[in-house]
Formats: C-alpha cells, sequence, structure tokens
C-alpha cells in the first residue's frame, strides 16, 4: 500500500472525502503559477463581458469609435465588425463572453493549455484589432497611462511566453525564457517596455495638460475614494505633461534595457516594471475602469505586472521536456 | 440589460447543484453513517437556492434578511474552522486550506445581501431582477470594491480548483474512473460509498490504490455504510459523492457568483 493511500486512509477515518482526494494536489511551479494568473485574469474578463452594456447597441458603437484616426485598411474591417455587432449584440457578445470564460477555464485545466492558450493567442489578436483598433499605436494617441499598446496584446504575449514547453537551454534564467530562450524573451521585453517609452513621449502626450485630463477623465463613476485619488493625482500632474512624459519615458526606457542587466540589476528592473505597472493600473486606469461598471477587461497594468513576474531572475533547471505539465522545474534560486 | 435566458441557465445550474449538494447530504445520512463534509454540503444547498433566488425572481424563497442571518452564521462556521485548521498549518491553509473557499463563499454571499440596493424600477425584467423586486432592473452593490476584491479572490479559487482537479493527483480524468473502480471492487460483495468516493487517488503511473480494497472493502471508520457496488445505482451514488463533484459544484458556484459580483457592480 501505497504512503499516499495510507495517508488517504487516515483522511477517511477522518471523514474527510474531499480533502483526501485534493491532499494529492502539489504545488504548482513558478510557471504553472503564471498561467493561472493568466487564467484567472482571462475569466475575469469573460465576466465583464456579460455586463449589461455589452448587450446594448452602445457596445458595438464603442468599437466602431476604435476605428476612429487608423488607416483605412485598419478601420474599414473594424467598422464593419462594430456594425455587425451593433446589430447582433445579444448573440455576438454571448459568444465573446463565452469565448473568454472558456480560455480562463481552459488555461486551468491543465489537459487543454495548450488549445487554450493557442486559441488566446488568436482569439487576442484578433480582438486587438477589431476590440481596440491596434491599441491606438497607428493613430499617434496612445499612451502607456491609457493602456497601449492594448491590453489584449499583452495576453497574447504572456501565452507565448508561459507556453508549456522548454525547449531551449537546460538552465533557464527567467521563466519568460523557458518556451522561446533568453534571447527572444528579452527581446520582446525590450519591443514592448520600448514601445511604451516611445508612446509616452508622442506629441498628445507631452501636452501640458494631457496626463492631467487622462488621469482626471478616469475619475468620473468611480466610488468617492477612487474619484477623490484620481482627481489628486491629476493635480499633481497639472501643467507638468512634458516633464511627467520625460519621467515616465525614461523610466520604461530603463525597465526596457535593464532586463539585460545582471542579476541584481535584472531584478531591481523587474521591481521598477512592477511599481511603474502598478502606478499606471491605479492611477492612468483606475484599475480598468472596473468599478464604473462597463470595463471590457481589467486594462493594460495588472497584465504588465503579470508579465513582470515572469522575467523575475532565478536559476531554473529544466529537468526533463515531458514533466512542463507536472511539477516539471525546479528553481533554485541563486 | 444581461439577457434574462442568461439568468436563467445560471439559476438553473445554482439548483442543480443545491440537488446535488441535497442528494450527497441524503446519501452520506442514509448509508455512510460518518461524519463527511456536511457543513460544505449544506452550505452548497444553501447558497445554491439563495443564488437562484437571487438571480430569478420567481425562484427567491427567503427574505433578504434571513439570508443575511444564513450567511453570517456560515460565515462564522467556516471562519472557525479555518482558524482551526489554521493552528496546524499556519499561513499555507490561505492557499491549501480545505475551508478557506467555502469561508470566502459565505462571506462574498453575506455580502451581496448585505450590500444589496434596491433597484430602479424599469419594468423591463432584465439583469438581476430576483431579490424580490419583479419586474425591476438590475440590482446594484453598495461599497463596489469589496465585490471587486471577492471577484479576484473567487476566480482565483476557480482555476486553483480546476488546477487541483486535472493536475498530477487527478490524471486522466480520475471522476470518470470512479464507476470502473467501484465496479472492480464490486467482488469484495460491497464497497463503502465514502471510500470508493475518495477512491480515485492514483500514486504512480503503474499503481492505482482505491482505499476500499486496500482494507478489504470495508470503510476504516466502520459505521455500517456499505452499499452495492457495480450496480447502476451504486456507481450513481458514488458519482454522486465524489469528491470531484463537490469541487466541481464549487467551481460552478464561484463562477456563477463571480458572474453575480461583476454585474451588480
Amino acid at each position: 500500500m501505497s504512503d499516499i493511500a495510507v495517508a488517504d486512509g487516515e483522511a477517511a477515518r477522518r471523514g474527510n472525502t474531499s480533502a483526501v482526494a485534493l491532499d494529492s494536489w502539489r504545488p504548482p511551479d513558478t510557471r504553472r503559477v503564471l498561467q493561472l494568473s493568466l487564467a484567472a485574469i482571462w475569466l475575469l474578463d469573460g465576466v465583464l463581458q456579460y455586463q449589461s452594456f455589452m448587450f446594448t447597441k452602445g457596445f458595438g458603437q464603442m468599437l466602431a469609435g476604435t476605428a476612429s484616426g487608423n488607416p483605412g485598411v485598419v478601420a474599414s474591417p473594424i467598422s464593419w465588425d462594430a456594425n455587425l455587432v451593433e446589430h447582433h449584440a445579444v448573440l455576438l457578445n454571448t459568444i465573446f463572453a463565452t469565448i473568454q470564460l472558456l480560455l480562463g477555464l481552459g488555461i486551468a485545466w491543465r489537459p487543454t493549455l495548450r488549445v487554450a492558450l493557442a486559441a488566446s493567442i488568436a482569439w487576442s489578436l484578433g480582438v486587438w484589432w477589431f476590440g481596440e483598433g491596434l491599441g491606438e499605436v497607428l493613430n499617434s494617441a496612445a499612451s502607456p497611462v491609457n493602456g497601449a499598446p492594448g491590453a489584449v496584446i499583452i495576453y497574447a504575449l504572456l501565452a507565448v511566453l508561459l507556453w508549456p514547453s522548454d525547449r531551449h537551454a537546460a538552465m533557464t534564467p527567467f521563466v519568460a525564457a523557458r518556451a522561446v530562450g533568453a534571447p527572444v524573451a528579452r527581446a520582446l521585453w525590450l519591443v514592448l517596455w520600448g514601445s511604451l517609452a516611445y508612446f509616452a513621449l508622442m506629441p498628445a502626450n507631452r501636452a501640458p495638460q494631457a496626463l492631467h485630463d487622462m488621469i482626471g477623465g478616469m475619475a468620473s463613476g468611480e466610488p468617492s475614494w477612487l474619484a477623490a485619488l484620481e482627481n489628486h493625482a491629476a493635480s499633481l500632474v497639472a501643467g507638468q505633461g512634458l516633464a511627467a512624459s520625460i519621467v515616465l519615458a525614461a523610466a520604461l526606457a530603463v525597465i526596457a534595457l535593464g532586463v539585460y542587466l545582471p542579476r541584481p540589476g535584472a531584478r531591481a528592473t523587474v521591481v521598477l516594471a512592477i511599481v511603474v505597472a502598478a502606478v499606471i493600473w491605479v492611477f492612468g486606469e483606475a484599475f480598468g475602469a472596473i468599478l464604473a461598471g462597463g470595463a471590457t477587461d481589467p486594462n493594460s497594468g495588472l497584465l504588465l505586472i503579470l508579465l513582470a513576474a515572469a522575467y523575475w531572475p532565478t536559476r531554473i533547471a529544466v529537468t526533463a521536456p515531458a514533466a512542463d505539465q507536472r511539477v516539471g522545474a525546479e528553481e533554485a534560486r541563486a | 440589460m444581461t439577457p434574462s435566458w442568461i439568468l436563467d441557465i445560471l439559476a438553473g445550474v445554482m439548483l442543480l447543484v443545491a440537488a446535488i449538494s441535497a442528494g450527497r447530504l441524503v446519501l452520506t445520512r442514509s448509508w455512510a453513517g460518518s461524519a463527511r463534509e456536511t457543513d460544505i454540503d449544506v452550505a452548497h444547498l444553501l447558497m445554491g437556492i439563495a443564488m437562484a433566488g437571487m438571480l430569478v425572481a420567481s425562484l427567491a424563497t427567503l427574505p433578504n434578511g434571513v439570508w443575511d442571518g444564513v450567511f453570517a452564521v456560515l460565515t462564522a462556521w467556516f471562519g472557525w474552522r479555518v482558524c482551526r485548521e489554521s493552528r496546524g498549518e499556519g499561513v499555507r491553509v490561505l492557499a491549501d486550506g480545505h475551508r478557506i473557499p467555502h469561508l470566502v463563499h459565505s462571506a462574498a454571499m453575506l455580502y451581496m445581501f448585505a450590500a444589496l440596493n434596491a433597484p430602479a424600477a424599469t419594468g423591463s425584467g432584465g439583469g438581476m431582477s430576483g431579490m424580490g423586486a419583479s419586474g425591476a432592473s438590475m440590482p446594484t452593490l453598495s461599497v463596489p470594491v469589496v465585490a471587486f476584491i471577492f471577484t479576484l479572490w473567487l476566480s482565483v479559487y476557480v482555476v486553483l480548483d480546476l488546477d487541483r482537479l486535472s493536475g498530477p493527483g487527478h490524471a486522466h480524468g480520475s471522476y470518470f474512473a470512479v464507476p470502473a473502480l467501484v465496479g472492480a471492487a464490486a467482488g469484495t460483495g460491497s464497497v463503502n460509498v465514502a471510500a470508493a468516493s475518495a477512491a480515485p487517488v492514483v500514486t504512480d503511473a503503474s499503481r492505482a490504490t482505491v482505499p476500499g480494497q486496500t482494507t478489504g472493502g470495508s470503510h476504516p471508520a466502520g459505521g455500517g455504510g456499505s452499499l452495492a457496488a457495480g450496480s447502476p445505482s451504486g456507481s450513481a451514488r458514488a458519482v454522486l459523492l465524489s469528491p470531484q463533484l463537490a469541487a466541481g459544484c464549487r467551481i460552478a458556484m464561484g463562477v456563477t457568483m463571480t458572474f453575480m459580483l461583476i454585474i451588480m457592480i
């Protein structure tokens, strides 16, 4: 009789049958924890899509608004899609919400992890175009403070980086490198945070009142405490658009490059990234405006925090390719 | 508004959860006789009924004040149980504790009933028309940040439950293996329900141990809780009492509760 069976007997004697089965569960490794975090965010995303507003014509009109300022080749499909959603809001939104809910559940359910991650990449790219107008990166309105380059593209990036395979080096410096390798993972980080630094310096974001208006605008519809927080933060940067943009861009540039530093520097970089992402999520995005109702997702700040966690420097020994769905890697902190 | 048929479906799922929990309570009282997780099944039964009533007005059973009291008691009960668990396991109980999700569920229900604001009457009949406010529009919750925190917490427990159910300890869908294992044990003449329900624990690739078999088909706790195995009714009972089904109910409840909290923000 196995040890576990003995333990089961003890638990059964206590009359604790659910504990019998669930006690055999082992804590997931870091990558699985991050996958589960992504699953929870997809789940939240799916549930948000079931809100009343999404079943109205207003949702289609909101989608149509993302076409504004984009080149015709990008904008035309968005307008077509928005028109379709406007006329079949209940059916299509039910499908959208259910897909997102299933993506979350699928990532959490181990046998469907790969299918769900692959589907989430395809879905994210579609939503990035048809639902977010490519995150406004082509119309000069993108700002890291309001969610650029689009929260949904970060879902896709996370799905790639957290893909359950270990095809590269036997030792990887951080979780995000396990599937794609350290050079590719670092390059993706550099492109993402570097683009955020670039967006921060765009003319629309350098205007004296740009940041003030952006943050102050998030107060609308929020609970009083959060609205007060937003208004206070907005007043701090009133008339300081250029200075604030430069500081923000400098911080984002440091983060972008910091992933190439030796371990202590890389750790400091990840901490800085988490702090900046948290500040963006709280002050720039008001927790994705979920408390105001009508939010379609938690916005980019939360996802940037999750992404940064995947780059936390650790020394990961990949034990076996087949083990990636189990407790596949042993992590030894330096 | 959120289409009423979505609310109807969720209410149906909640009634199913309540029915399963009621069935588990009846079976454990009648056949097992041992102290199984009665508190959890009672909580699921009450939550299923309460949530169905919140989702669909015609399914509302008790006044909100009564539900407030019920879930206050349940929250206190599970709080006490979690405190007892934490004496042995410390803070690990927050991630691994067996009853902490039930504490969170109970507290979320208490919050929903306590923080519910009366809906504005629109006559649309859509969206959370329950809570005894027939013909009204969606109610909202006071202190929505609490709803948001509960939403995040419940989402985490949903994905953790799914991970546990599909993890190495439950490889290849052990939930579906329950009837077969019970049938395999039929040679002993009988198998205890509680043991059978706990059976599908695979220790490694070559060995699968059924507690009922390792003890010669009798439950270690005794109690005369045996039933005929191998028969369709015996298999159905084993499935009904399986921990996987209880976890499935908890997942369904967590998703539905998350949905309700979000659309009432």
